[in-house]
C-alpha cells in the first residue's frame, strides 16, 4: 500500500532495475494517482521513459499513469496522447471524470483533424484516435443516444456514421428531423451541408412515412427541381390527404420566393403529366392565365385580359369538368405560380387595413411643402403605410399637394403607387396605364413618371414578373431616355429577380455599357437582381467594367449588384470578397462589405463577422466603415439576440457613420422582433448629436418595432410626432421620423418584415429588398425596395379547393388588447402643432403661419369638394368616388375608422375598449380566418379541436391547408367570394371594350371596395374578442 | 445596538461565534426569517439573470449578518416555507435540525418563544413552497443548516449534512451554484477540522478541486485549493502542500479577496518553513494588508507568523505592531520573544520559549522559534560589536551566556564571514576588534530600499489597472443626451436674438 501521506517511497521503486518492482510501483501509482499526482508529476520523466522503453512489459500501464498525471496537471493534449498509448487499459465505458474529459478532448481533436482534412489540409489521423471515436459511436447506438451520434457525425463530417445513426434509430423520422435542424443551424461549410442534405433526403425516402415537406425543403436548398417535381407529382396522384400535403408544400415553396426554382418545378411537372391529359387542360381558358407563368410568350401576348382572370382561376378550375387528377394538377400549379397566395394576402391586407390617415394628414400639414426631402419622405410613408392594401385615398385627396413632386420626386411618387398596389398582379397594367405610353416606345407627358411607373410595375410583380417582363424589356429597348431606362432596369430586375434571364441580361448590359451614370447605376443593380444568388461568371465581367468606368454611380450600382449575385454563396463568394475588399477604390470596398454581408446572410459565420468588424474599425473611408457595420446585421440575422451585443461598442463610436451603421445593423437583424436589447441600444442613438445617426436610429427602431404590440411602439410614436413638426430638428432627422412613421404602420398595420419564412430559412427576396433599401442613403427612390421585404402577418386557412373557408377559427390565448391596433390619432393634435410655432415667430412669420393654418383647415375640412373636382378632372367614375370623401370626413370628425370596410371590426374593438374599463378582459379570444397574427402573438395561437376544418400542420402563421372533416355537412361559405363576380365583370368589361375604358374601371377596382352603385355589402367576417 | 452586532459578526472569524442566540429584547433591524426570505428572492433573481457574482455575494453577506441571531426555529420555518415537504432534502435537513431546535427550546423561555413560533407558523402557512425548488435554493438550505449545526457544535451532524450536500451538488453542473458550493466546502472542512478528521476528506477535496478546475469554477477551485493547503499544513505536510500549490492550476486573478488572503497566508507559512524568509515576509505582509479589518482571528494568526519571519530575517518589528488593541492580548508571548531577541539575551530567550511553549506548539510555530536561537546569538553579537571597539572573547561568551570560549570564537568567526558583524578576531590575544561602522548612505542600501518600495507601488498600480472594469453604461452616448437639447436651445436663442434686432429696427 502506498503511504497515507506520500508516494515518495513508491516513486523510488521506479528507479529499480527489476521489472516486477517497477510494475508494482506503477500499479500502486495508478491506484493513488488521484491523491498524489502533484508528487508523481516530479517523476513524470521516469514514467514516460518506461513507456518509451520497448522492452518494458507493461508500457501501457505506464502510459495510463502518465496520462492521468497530465490530466491532473491540466495538459489535456498530452493526457490524450498517453491515453491513446494506454490502449485497452483506457476504459472508454467508465463514467469517471478523467475518462469523460479525455473522451471529450478526443472528440474535439478528431473533429478538428477531420475538418482540416476535409478542407485540404495535411492532417494525419491517428488510427488509435479513430478507433476510440468508433467505439464511442458504438456506445451511442447501444445506449440509444442517436442524437448524440448525429451530432458527432456532423461535427466530424462522417456521413457514413450519420447514415448508420438514422438507420439504426428506432424513430428514424425524429433523428432525421434533428439531423436536418442541426445541419442547417450549425454546419458551417456549405459544401458539407449540401452533402448532408442529399443524404438526409435519401434517408427520408427510405422511411415508411416520409416527411415530404422536409424533403422538399431540403431539395429546394439543393436546387433539385426534378426531384421535387417527382415527389409532388406522386403526392398529387395519391389520396386526398396527400394532395393537401402537396398544396401545403407548394405554399411553403412559394413562401421562399425563389422564382427560378418555381419555374423549373412547373416545367418538370408539365413534362411528367401524361400528355393526353395535358392536352384538354390547355384549351380551358382560365388555366391559360395560370400557365402564363412558365410560358413566357402567352401572357404578354394576351395582355390585360389574361391577367385579371387569374384570381378567379381556382374557382373556375374547380368547376370545370376535368378528371380529379387534372383538377388537382391545375390547382396545384396555380399555387406554385404564387397567384393564390398573392391574391389571398392582398385580400387580407385590403380588408384589414388599419392605416391611420390622420397620421399622414398631420405629417402633411406640419411638413412645409417647399422642403422636398420631407415631402418625398411623406409620400414614402404613405406608400408604405398602404403597402399592398390598394388604398390610395390619401394620394387622391391631395393631388395638388402631390403635384409639388417634380423630377426624381415624381419618379419616386409614381413608384410609390406600385408599393401601394403590391401584389395586385392582375390589374397592374391598368393601374399604371395613365403613366405609361399607350404603345411601347410612345411618349408620355413626363419621362420621370414613365420611369417611375416601370419601376412600380416591377414592385407590383416582385418575384412574379412573367406578366410584365416583356413590357419592361420593350420599354427598355424602346427608349434612350436615361430616366426611363433607369426605371425599366430596376423594374425588370425586381420583377425577374433571380431568374437568370439571358435575354434580359443582354439588354440591361447594353444599357450599362452606354456609360450613362443614371441609367448605368440602375443597370448594375438590375444585373445583380437578375442573377441574384447565382454566383455567375459574369460577375468578373461586371467588376472589370466597374474598374473602367469613371462614374461613381455606376461603380456603386455594379458593386451592390455583385453583392446580390453572391447572395447566400458563403465560401463560394470568398474569392470575390477577397478581391473587392482589397480594392483601392472605396466604392468597391463598400460593395465588398455588402458581398460579405449577403454571402454570409444569416449564417453568423465567425470569419465573416471578424472581417466586417475589422473593416468597421480600420478602413479609411467612412462609407466602407458604415457598410461594414451595417452588414453585420445581415450576417447576424439568424441570431438577432447576438447583434445588439456585438455592435454595442460600435454604437458608442466617435464616428457617426459607424454609429449609423450600428443602428441599421440592429434594425435589420432584429427587424420585427421588438427585442428589448435592440430597443435599449437604439434609444440613445435616437437622441444622437448627429442628424443622420438620428435618422438611422429612427428607421431602425421602426424596423424593430413594426407589428409589435402598441404598448411597445408608443414611445417611438410619440417621439416621431415630436420630431417631424419640430422646426429645430434637422431636415435629415425629420426625414427619418417621417419614414419611420411609414415603416411602423406598414401595410395597414398588418405586415411585418419577414426576413425568414415559416420554416426558418431566409427569404431571398426580402433580404435583397432590405439591402437595396439601405441604398436610399445615396439614391432616394431605392427606399421603396423595402416593400420587397414585407410579409403579411396573417394566418390564412385554405381548404382543398384553395379557397379560404369562413367557418375556420383559431384561438389566441392572450388578452385581445395585447395585440390590438393602435387607437386612431385625435384631430386636436394637429391644431396644437400649428399653434405652437406662432408663439415663437416674428410678426411676418406669424402672418404666414395664419395663412398656412387657414389653408390647412381648408384642406382638411372642405377637402370633399376639392376632391370631387379632382376626381372629375381625372375622369374617374364619380359614382364610385362620391362616398370616398364622405368616409374621409367621417374619419376626420369622429376620429375612428367607422366607415366602409372594417366597420364591424372597429365597432367591436371599440366595445372591447369600453368593456376593458368595466369588466376584466378575457384571457383568450378566437379569431376568424384569415387571422391577423402579430409575430409576437404566434406563441399564443392554438387550433381548437372539433371544428369542421382542421389544419394538416399546426403552423401559427402563413398558409395552412385545412382538411374538411365533415364533407357531408353541406356547402361551405368561402371568404372573398362575393367580390368575385364584380371583379370578373370589371375584368370582362375592358376585355370586351377597347383599352381606353380600362382606366376608369381600374380606378374603381383599385379602391378594393366592391364596385357598383349599390351600397357596400356587409362585412363577410367579424372580429369578436371574446 | 443592532449595528454593533452586525459589525462584530461580519465574516471570517469562526472563534467569535460563541454567543448563540441572545433572546432579543430590543427591536432588531430585521428579523432573521425576513432576511432569509429576501435572500430567497435574491437567489431566484440571480438564477433568472444567470448572475454568478454580486447577487450571491450579497446573499452570503446578509446571511453572515444575521448569523448570530439565527435560531434553529427560524431555519426550520424557512425550510418548510421554501422546500416542499415531500422533498428528500427538506426531510433530511429538518431531521438534522430537530435536536438542535429542541435544545434551543429548553434553553429559551418556552413562553417567550411561543408567540414567535406562532408568528412563524403563520408566516410559513402564508407562503406555500414551490413544487420544484431551484437547486440553488436547496443548496442554500443545506448551507444554513450546516452553519447552524457548526455554531451549535454538532460537528458530526454537520459533517453528515455537508456530505449529503456534496452528493446533492455532484448531480448538477450549474455555474450559479459555484459560490454557494464553495461555502459548503469551507464548512465541510471546518466541521472535520473541529473533530480532527481532516485527513479523511483530503482525497474528496482533491477530487472536488479537479472537477472545479475542469468546469472553470474559479471560486470553487480557489476555495478548494486553500482548504487542501490548510489540510496538509494541519498535518505538517509542508512538502506535499508546496508540491500541490506549485502544480495546481490557479486562475490569473483571484475572484475572492478572502480566498486570496488565505492563499497568501498559507504560502507564507510554507515559505517560512522552507527557510525562504524574505518571500515568506512578502506573502504574509500582503495577507495582513489585504485581510478585512473585521477578520480579527485571521489577522492575529498572520501577525504571529509575520513577527517570527521578520525576527528570523534579523529585523525587529516595531513596538506599535504589538499594541493594536484587538491584537495585543493574543500577541503577548511574541512580544516577549521579540524583546528577548532584540536584547540578544539567550537566557531571557530560553525563559520566554519555555514559558510559552504550549502557546507556540498550539500555534505550530515552535520549530521556527527553535531556529530563532541562532538569531538571538547574532543579535547579541551585533550589539556587543557595536558597543565595544575591542573586547575579549571570554567577555563575549559571558555576555551571550555561552559556556565555551572556543565555541564563541567559532561563532564569532562565522558571524563575521556571513556579514552579520564586521570585525577582526585576534586569535593570539583572544579578542574581537570591531570595525568602524560604515556610513549606510555611502552604500547601495538606500537604493535597494527605494527600489523595493517602488516595485511595491508599481505592483499595486498594475494590480489596480488589471482589476479595472468598464462600467455598464457607455461613455460616448451619455454626451448625446444633452446634445439635442443644447442645439434646440441655441436655435431658440438665435430666434430670440433675431426678434430683438427686428424690434430695435
Amino acid at each position: 500500500m502506498a503511504g497515507p501521506t506520500s508516494a515518495a517511497h513508491v516513486l523510488a521503486l521506479l528507479d529499480e532495475d527489476e521489472d516486477s518492482l517497477k510494475l508494482y510501483a506503477l500499479q500502486q501509482l495508478d491506484r493513488s494517482v488521484h491523491d498524489f499526482w502533484f508528487q508523481i508529476s516530479s517523476s513524470i520523466a521516469a514514467i514516460e521513459a518506461l513507456y518509451e522503453d520497448e522492452e518494458f512489459s507493461h508500457r501501457e500501464l505506464a502510459a495510463l499513469v502518465a496520462s492521468k498525471v497530465f490530466y491532473h496537471l491540466g495538459d489535456l493534449d498530452d493526457a490524450l496522447s498517453y491515453a491513446l498509448g494506454a490502449g485497452s487499459l483506457f476504459d472508454v465505458a467508465s463514467t469517471s471524470e478523467y475518462v469523460q474529459t479525455i473522451l471529450a478532448r478526443c472528440i474535439d481533436t478528431y473533429v478538428g483533424q477531420r475538418v482540416q482534412q476535409a478542407e485540404g489540409g495535411e492532417a494525419s489521423l491517428d488510427p488509435r484516435l479513430v478507433a476510440i471515436v468508433e467505439r464511442l459511436f458504438e456506445r451511442c447506438y447501444t445506449d440509444g443516444q442517436y442524437e448524440q451520434a448525429v451530432g458527432i457525425a456532423l461535427e466530424s463530417r462522417r456521413l457514413d456514421q450519420l447514415e448508420r445513426a438514422v438507420s439504426s434509430s428506432q424513430e428514424p423520422e425524429r433523428t432525421l428531423k434533428y439531423a436536418l435542424g442541426v445541419s442547417q443551424k450549425l454546419v458551417v461549410s456549405r459544401e458539407f451541408r449540401n452533402q448532408v442534405l442529399r443524404l438526409v433526403v435519401r434517408l427520408y425516402e427510405a422511411v415508411p412515412q416520409p416527411d415530404h415537406a422536409a424533403i422538399c425543403q431540403c431539395l429546394m436548398f439543393l436546387d433539385d427541381a426534378d426531384e421535387v417535381a417527382t415527389i409532388l407529382f406522386r403526392l398529387l396522384g395519391g389520396s386526398d390527404d396527400e394532395a393537401l400535403m402537396a398544396y401545403q408544400i407548394a405554399f411553403d415553396l412559394v413562401d421562399a420566393e425563389l422564382q427560378a426554382f418555381m419555374i423549373k418545378v412547373t416545367t418538370k411537372l408539365d413534362a411528367l403529366a401524361p400528355k393526353p391529359a395535358a392536352a384538354p387542360a390547355a384549351p380551358a381558358a382560365p388555366v391559360e392565365g395560370v400557365e402564363g407563368m412558365d410560358t413566357d410568350q402567352a401572357a404578354p401576348a394576351e395582355g390585360a385580359p389574361a391577367a385579371p382572370a387569374e384570381p378567379a382561376a381556382p374557382a373556375a378550375i374547380a368547376e370545370a369538368d376535368l378528371s380529379p387528377f387534372e383538377k388537382r394538377l391545375a390547382l396545384f400549379k396555380s399555387v406554385l405560380s404564387g397567384v393564390v397566395s398573392i391574391e389571398l394576402e392582398r385580400q387580407f391586407l385590403a380588408r384589414h387595413n388599419h392605416a391611420d390617415l390622420q397620421i399622414l394628414k398631420n405629417i402633411r400639414a406640419t411638413v412645409e411643402p417647399r422642403n422636398s426631402v420631407c415631402h418625398s419622405a411623406t409620400v414614402f410613408a404613405n406608400s408604405l403605410m398602404h403597402c399592398g392594401t390598394t388604398v390610395d385615398a390619401f394620394l387622391r385627396e391631395n393631388l395638388d399637394w402631390l403635384k409639388k413632386a417634380t423630377n426624381w420626386a415624381k419618379f419616386s411618387a409614381t413608384a410609390g403607387l406600385g408599393v401601394i398596389h403590391r401584389g395586385n398582379v392582375g390589374k397592374s397594367r391598368t393601374i399604371m396605364a395613365p403613366y405609361l405610353p399607350s404603345a411601347p416606345g410612345g411618349s408620355t407627358p413626363s419621362a420621370y413618371s414613365e420611369g417611375g411607373a416601370l419601376y412600380a410595375l416591377g414592385l407590383i410583380h416582385t418575384s412574379h414578373g412573367a406578366g410584365v417582363r416583356q413590357l419592361l424589356l420593350e420599354s427598355l429597348r424602346g427608349s434612350q431616355h436615361e430616366v426611363i431606362q433607369h426605371g425599366a432596369c430596376l423594374g425588370l430586375g425586381i420583377a425577374a429577380l433571380g431568374t437568370e434571364d439571358e435575354e434580359a441580361f443582354e439588354d440591361v448590359k447594353n444599357v450599362l455599357y452606354m456609360d450613362n451614370a443614371v441609367a448605368g447605376e440602375a443597370a448594375g443593380l438590375s444585373l445583380g437582381l437578375l442573377y441574384a444568388g447565382s454566383g455567375t461568371d459574369k460577375a468578373a465581367e461586371l467588376l472589370a467594367y466597374a474598374h473602367e468606368t469613371q462614374h461613381e454611380k455606376i461603380i456603386r450600382g455594379v458593386a451592390v449588384g455583385l453583392a446580390l449575385v453572391h447572395y447566400g454563396r458563403e465560401e463560394a463568394a470568398e474569392g470575390m470578397i477577397e478581391q473587392m475588399t482589397r480594392e483601392l477604390d472605396p466604392i468597391l470596398r463598400y460593395g465588398g462589405m455588402f458581398v460579405t454581408g449577403l454571402a454570409y446572410c444569416g449564417t453568423s459565420n465567425n470569419a465573416a463577422i471578424q472581417r466586417l468588424l475589422h473593416f468597421a474599425v480600420s478602413d479609411v473611408a467612412n462609407d466602407v466603415r458604415r457598410a461594414a457595420v451595417l452588414n453585420l446585421g445581415f450576417v447576424l440575422a439568424s441570431s438577432p439576440e447576438q447583434c445588439p451585443k456585438i455592435v454595442s461598442l460600435l454604437a458608442e463610436s466617435y464616428n457617426p457613420h459607424v454609429r449609423y451603421g450600428a443602428a441599421m445593423a440592429v434594425g435589420m437583424a432584429c427587424a420585427g422582433t421588438g427585442m428589448r436589447e435592440a430597443v435599449a441600444l437604439l434609444e440613445p442613438l435616437i437622441k444622437d448629436s448627429v442628424d443622420f445617426v438620428q435618422q438611422g436610429a429612427l428607421i431602425a427602431m421602426a424596423l424593430v418595432l413594426v407589428a409589435q404590440p402598441e404598448a411597445r411602439a408608443k414611445p417611438l410614436r410619440d417621439h416621431i410626432n415630436r420630431l417631424y413638426g419640430s422646426k429645430t430638428s434637422e431636415v435629415m432627422t425629420r426625414m427619418g421620423a417621417v419614414m419611420a412613421a411609414g415603416i411602423l404602420d406598414a401595410g395597414g398595420r398588418n405586415v411585418t418584415l419577414g426576413l425568414r419564412a415559416g420554416s426558418g430559412h431566409f427569404r431571398r427576396t426580402a433580404v435583397i429588398g432590405l439591402a437595396l433599401f439601405t441604398q436610399y442613403w445615396y439614391w432616394y427612390p431605392l427606399s421603396y425596395c423595402i416593400s420587397m421585404a414585407v410579409q403579411p402577418c396573417a394566418l390564412i386557412g385554405v381548404d382543398a379547393s384553395l379557397r379560404a373557408p369562413k367557418g375556420f377559427q383559431v384561438v389566441s390565448d392572450c388578452r385581445p388588447s395585447q395585440f390590438a391596433y393602435a387607437p386612431p390619432v385625435k384631430v386636436e393634435d394637429k391644431k396644437d402643432k400649428l399653434k405652437l410655432p406662432t408663439a415663437v415667430l416674428s410678426t411676418t412669420a406669424r402672418a404666414k403661419a395664419r395663412a398656412a393654418k387657414k389653408k390647412g383647415k381648408d384642406a382638411a375640412g372642405g377637402g370633399g369638394g376639392g376632391d370631387k373636382d379632382a376626381a372629375a378632372a381625372t375622369g374617374t367614375a364619380e359614382a364610385m368616388d362620391t362616398d370616398k370623401p364622405e368616409a374621409a370626413d367621417k374619419e376626420a370628425a369622429e376620429g375612428t375608422t367607422a366607415a366602409g370596410e372594417g366597420e364591424a371590426a372597429a365597432a367591436v374593438e371599440g366595445d372591447g375598449k369600453k368593456k376593458e374599463k368595466a369588466v376584466e378582459e378575457p384571457s383568450s379570444y378566437t379569431v376568424d380566418n384569415p387571422a391577423r397574427v402579430a409575430p409576437s402573438q404566434r406563441k399564443y395561437i392554438s387550433f381548437p379541436s372539433g371544428q369542421r376544418f382542421q389544419p394538416i400542420r399546426a403552423a401559427p402563421s402563413g398558409f395552412v391547408l385545412l382538411k374538411d372533416t365533415q364533407p357531408e355537412a353541406g356547402e361551405v361559405d368561402y371568404l372573398f367570394e362575393e367580390e368575385k363576380p364584380a371583379a370578373a365583370s370589371a375584368a370582362a368589361a375592358p376585355a370586351a371594350a377597347d383599352g381606353a375604358t380600362a382606366a376608369p374601371a381600374a380606378g374603381g377596382a383599385a379602391a378594393a371596395s366592391p364596385a357598383g352603385d349599390e351600397p357596400p355589402p356587409p362585412e363577410p367576417f367579424e372580429y369578436i374578442p371574446s | 445596538m443592532g449595528k454593533e452586532v452586525d459589525m462584530k459578526d461580519a465574516p471570517a472569524d469562526e472563534k467569535a461565534k460563541e454567543a448563540e442566540k441572545q433572546p432579543v429584547a430590543v427591536p432588531e433591524p430585521a428579523k432573521p426569517l425576513a432576511v432569509l426570505r429576501s435572500n430567497l428572492r435574491l437567489i431566484n433573481n440571480a438564477v433568472a439573470q444567470k448572475e454568478t457574482r454580486t447577487l450571491f455575494g450579497r446573499v452570503l453577506r446578509q446571511t453572515a449578518a444575521v448569523r448570530n441571531r439565527l435560531s434553529a426555529r427560524d431555519v426550520q420555518a424557512f425550510l418548510t416555507s421554501s422546500l416542499p415537504a415531500s422533498s428528500s432534502v427538506a426531510q433530511q435537513l429538518l431531521g438534522a435540525l430537530k435536536q438542535l431546535a429542541d435544545s434551543a427550546m429548553d434553553a429559551d423561555g418556552a413562553a417567550a418563544n411561543g408567540v414567535a413560533a406562532e408568528e412563524r407558523d403563520a408566516d410559513a402557512a402564508a407562503v406555500s413552497p414551490p413544487a420544484a425548488p431551484l437547486p440553488e435554493v436547496e443548496v442554500y438550505c443545506y448551507l444554513l443548516t450546516i452553519m447552524l449545526l457548526i455554531d451549535g457544535k454538532q460537528y458530526e451532524q454537520a459533517q453528515a449534512a455537508a456530505a449529503a450536500a456534496l452528493a446533492h451538488l455532484a448531480s448538477f453542473n450549474r455555474r450559479t451554484l459555484d459560490v454557494l458550493a464553495a461555502r459548503i466546502y469551507g464548512y465541510l472542512s471546518l466541521a472535520h477540522e473541529r473533530t480532527g478528521s481532516l485527513a479523511s476528506i483530503r482525497s474528496a477535496l482533491l477530487g472536488l478541486h479537479r472537477t472545479a478546475v475542469l468546469r472553470h469554477d474559479d471560486v470553487g477551485a480557489e476555495t478548494l485549493l486553500n482548504l487542501l493547503l490548510r489540510n496538509y499544513l494541519a498535518d505538517n505536510l509542508y512538502d506535499q502542500a508546496e508540491r500541490l500549490r506549485a502544480k495546481a492550476q490557479r486562475p490569473d486573478t483571484s475572484r475572492s479577496m478572502q480566498q486570496a488572503c488565505r492563499y497568501l497566508y498559507y504560502l507564507g507559512r510554507i515559505r517560512a518553513v522552507q527557510q525562504e524568509y524574505s518571500e515568506a515576509k512578502d506573502c504574509l505582509q500582503q495577507a495582513a494588508r489585504k485581510a478585512p479589518t473585521s477578520a480579527n482571528g485571521f489577522r492575529v494568526c498572520v501577525q504571529k507568523w509575520l513577527v517570527l519571519v521578520r525576527l528570523l530575517l534579523g529585523e525587529v518589528p516595531d513596538r506599535t505592531e504589538f499594541t493594536a488593541p484587538d491584537l495585543a492580548p493574543h500577541l503577548v508571548p511574541y512580544f516577549n520573544l521579540t524583546q528577548a531577541v532584540r536584547g540578544g539575551d539567550l537566557a531571557a530567550f530560553s525563559a520566554v520559549a519555555s514559558a510559552h511553549e504550549s502557546v507556540f506548539r498550539c500555534d505550530r510555530t515552535h520549530n521556527l522559534i527553535v531556529r530563532l536561537r541562532h538569531n538571538v546569538i547574532r543579535a547579541g553579537l551585533r550589539r556587543t560589536s557595536l558597543a565595544y571597539s575591542r573586547i575579549s572573547l571570554a567577555d563575549v561568551a559571558a555576555k551571550l551566556g555561552l559556556s565555551s570560549v572556543t565555541d564563541t570564537e567559532s561563532i564569532v568567526a562565522k558571524a563575521i564571514r556571513d556579514g552579520g558583524i564586521e570585525g577582526l578576531i585576534r586569535h593570539e590575544e583572544g579578542t574581537l576588534e570591531a570595525a568602524r561602522p560604515t556610513d549606510m548612505y555611502a552604500t547601495s542600501e538606500p537604493q535597494a530600499a527605494f527600489h523595493a518600495r517602488i516595485a511595491f507601488c508599481m505592483d499595486v498600480h498594475n494590480e489596480a489597472v488589471k482589476a479595472m472594469r468598464y462600467g455598464a453604461g457607455g461613455g460616448a452616448v451619455k454626451e448625446f443626451e444633452d446634445a439635442t437639447a443644447l442645439r434646440e436651445r441655441q436655435e431658440e436663442e438665435l430666434l430670440a436674438a433675431l426678434e430683438e434686432m427686428e424690434e430695435d429696427d
